[in-house]
């Protein structure tokens, strides 16, 4: 029988009413999501405010007619940042009666904590599964190109598969707000899980001279090493330490660099195109003349741009992608839910009987 | 230096020498340069090891120029492949003699040992002029020059703009492999000497999944060198069943199967020596005395001990006018006298959905 929208709503309203009691045991569950996930404690405090717990009318009916319908929904999640699983059930269970989660072996504890709460029968936890003999309609799949990749070559012909692949987050700095103060807005969005997510902004575009980008740049420097003395950075695998070295070390030779214990801020010279740092609160700094240059700058981007961050988020009208989600800076980590963290789909990809649906959240 | 290794003398100057002679003059004349020793704490005025002078990131050379001499001085500039960001490295040469001198000699003594000269040479790629800013085409177009034959540029380049038709059909002005052309001047050199054909490992994966058996059998004694990794494509083969592929499809022995390792900001070329040495294993490069591969932990860019796996920290003096140390993400071990290409470093999870820089670049693809 076809839910209703009102039963449709209430079923998402279960799993925020879920989240809601494993947050007010998160001390319980804490240490293990720290031992998964390489944040240090702090930085799992720190991630669970980006937990949803609540929404508003709007916003939770903005969701589920996003989800979409389907009969029977498999959803495969990415580990890291680990409040994620919330909305990917609450957009699977929106759309079906019948859900199925594969969480990541990586970081399993807080679905299997939220499915446990909710109590809900039509969602059941399973191991990993071979995505070739799915029954279900659509498969949800979270993670990196050579994930979601191989989901869509194993998937049965049938079988819609929504691809929520990678991204990241940039911030834009305008010529009218104080930079010392956009710097305190934007550390919180840069610690946050460590800016594994692809909220976190990795880039960050300061409108106005030279000399505001090194003002800027300090002033980050500041308030990261501030941060790293309350929430300390957590473990970065070889790999990572090795692309911040180099990243590091290139951006000192072209430009300026501020390093701290845990982080580093680099300022790119004039004019130069961008260099994506590494994940582990590494931001590049580059500084445009106007919002039509920072258009230019990002051009090359915008299809990897998730999330724009801005002191004025009006003021930079059509030079943000359409899909990107636009927040105040230090809301970058908490958007609301009403849809897809990853919205690329809803604007770029039509959806239609194309077995794979681009980037839908 | 290289003047003495090609003539069999003793090397005029020791390597560390003239490696601290570099670092001098880079430091004092690539503002660039000068700021990664102070970030390091290398005094280049004080310095007694130029081991202890930092390497300058490959990244480097797509933020800033990396040359110590006015632009428009430069013989030569070579460009990186594009990123998804729109980022292109840029390594530009005052004098591209001691580029040439350097892969001349080295290319011989690794590649055209105990050819005869003016060997038909064909590469599976385009040709200088049709892609100026690539380093592989200009050394490509240099091999041809120096080891090769006078033939007209259709008998020596298989990659031209057009070319597409038939059986490599990709576009109507995109450069395209000539199959048809290559497999005719395969077949009206076979009963001669031997050849020389030089490819990048993409091309020549291509060509084994295309061709017919028989269609590109060379004369006995020839030499295939290929180049190059994976970057883009779905499918990767492993290197030892690609010189098995690229063997068999050139009906040659597989040690004549050279690989080649280089990149566009380095001056200085790696070879596998199965040809030149017949004790030499396949997967083992070989150093010029004027560069040397060294393996350092990604993180505190120390020398790793030996056997241990590092990225690779390549010192080439041939780098005169721009980083005569450049540090790149290519995994390498020290094997004897030469050391083993191991792949790039790659992004490593967990992740979650914050792109990596390699998918970024596979983007680009």
């Amino acid at each position: 029988m076809k839910r209703s929208l009102d039963q449709r709503i209430a079923d998402v309203r279960r799993l925020l009413a879920a989240a809601r009691t494993v947050f007010e045991r998160r001390a319980d569950l804490s240490p293990a999501i720290a031992r998964s996930t390489g944040l240090t404690p702090e930085g799992v405090e720190l991630g669970f405010d980006s937990l949803e717990r609540d929404a508003s009318e709007d916003q939770v009916r903005e969701l589920v007619m996003a989800a979409g319908e389907a009969q029977g929904v498999h959803v495969i999640l990415a580990p890291n940042v680990f409040v994620a699983p919330l909305r990917a059930l609450a957009l699977a269970r929106a759309a079906s009666e019948r859900v199925t989660v594969r969480p990541s072996s990586r970081e399993p504890i807080l679905p299997r904590a939220i499915v446990d709460a909710a109590g809900d029968g039509a969602i059941a936890v399973v191991d990993d599964r071979d995505v070739s003999v799915l029954d279900c309609a659509e498969i949800h799949v979270y993670g990196r190109d050579a994930t979601t990749e191989a989901v869509c070559r194993r998937a049965r012909p049938e079988a819609v598969v929504r691809v929520h692949g990678p991204g990241i987050g940039v911030a834009f700095v305008s010529s009218s707000v104080d930079v010392e103060a956009a710097a305190e807005q934007i550390a919180r969005d840069v610690v946050a899980f460590d800016q594994r997510g692809c909220l976190s902004p990795r880039i960050a575009f300061v409108e106005g001279p030279a000399n505001r980008g090194e003002r800027f740049g300090s002033a980050l420097h500041g308030q990261l090493a501030w941060w790293e003395g309350r929430v300390p950075r957590g473990r970065l695998d070889p790999t990572e330490l090795g692309q911040a070295a180099s990243w590091r070390d290139a951006v000192a030779f072209a430009g300026r660099l501020w390093r701290g214990s845990a982080h580093a801020v680099g300022l790119a010279p004039s004019g130069a195109p961008l260099v994506l740092p590494p994940a582990g609160r590494h931001l590049h700094v580059s500084v445009v003349g106007s919002v039509e240059d920072l258009a230019a700058q990002m051009a090359p981007l915008v299809r990897f741009i998730v999330a724009v961050g801005a002191d004025d988020p009006r003021a930079l009208g059509e030079v943000v992608p359409k899909h990107a989600r636009v927040s105040g800076l230090g809301w970058m980590q908490r958007p609301p839910l009403d849809g897809p963290v990853d919205r690329r789909s809803l604007w770029d990809a039509p959806v239609t009987s194309a077995r794979a649906l681009p980037c839908s959240g | 230096m290289i003047q003495s290794y090609e003539s069999g003398g003793p090397m005029p100057e020791r390597f560390e020498s003239l490696a601290t002679d570099l670092v001098r003059f880079q430091a004092a004349t690539v503002p660039g340069y000068a700021r990664l020793c102070a970030l390091h704490g290398a005094d280049p005025r004080s310095l007694r090891d130029p081991a202890d002078a930092p390497a300058v990131p490959t990244e480097a050379f797509k933020l800033s120029r990396v040359f110590a001499f006015d632009e428009r001085e430069a013989a030569a500039v070579f460009r990186t492949s594009g990123t998804t960001t729109g980022a292109r490295g840029a390594h530009c040469l005052r004098d591209i003699g001691t580029y040439d001198a350097a892969a001349v000699a080295f290319g011989r003594a690794m590649l055209a040992v105990r050819l005869p000269p003016a060997v038909p040479v064909l590469v599976v790629g385009p040709s200088a002029s049709d892609a100026p800013d690539s380093s592989l085409a200009h050394m490509c177009s240099l091999f041809v020059r120096v080891f090769g034959a006078a033939v007209a540029d259709e008998d020596a380049y298989f990659v031209r703009a057009g070319a597409a038709a038939g059986r490599q059909a990709s576009g109507r002005d995109a450069p395209a492999l000539d199959l048809e052309a290559l497999c005719a001047r395969a077949a009206a050199i076979r009963s001669g000497g031997p050849v020389i054909v030089l490819g990048t490992s993409l091309a020549l994966l291509h060509l084994v999944e295309t061709v017919r058996r028989a269609e590109l059998q060379l004369p006995r004694g020839s030499r295939v060198m290929q180049t190059g990794g994976f970057k883009g494509r779905a499918r990767e083969v492993s290197a030892p069943e690609l010189r098995r592929s690229v063997a068999n499809c050139f009906s040659i022995d597989e040690r004549a199967v050279i690989g080649e390792y280089g990149m566009t900001e380095i001056s200085s070329q790696f070879w596998e020596a199965t040809v030149a040495d017949g004790q030499a294993q396949p997967g083992v490069y070989l150093e010029p005395p004027w560069a040397r591969v060294v393996p350092v932990h990604p993180e505190t860019l120390i020398p790793v001990a030996s056997g241990d796996v590092g990225i690779a920290r390549i010192e080439d003096l041939a780098n005169v006018d721009s980083a005569w140390a450049v540090l790149t993400q290519d995994r390498v071990r020290r094997v004897g006298r030469g050391f083993e290409l191991l792949g790039r470093t790659e992004g490593a999870p967990p992740r979650g959905c914050s792109i990596g820089l390699d998918d970024m670049l596979r983007g680009t693809s």
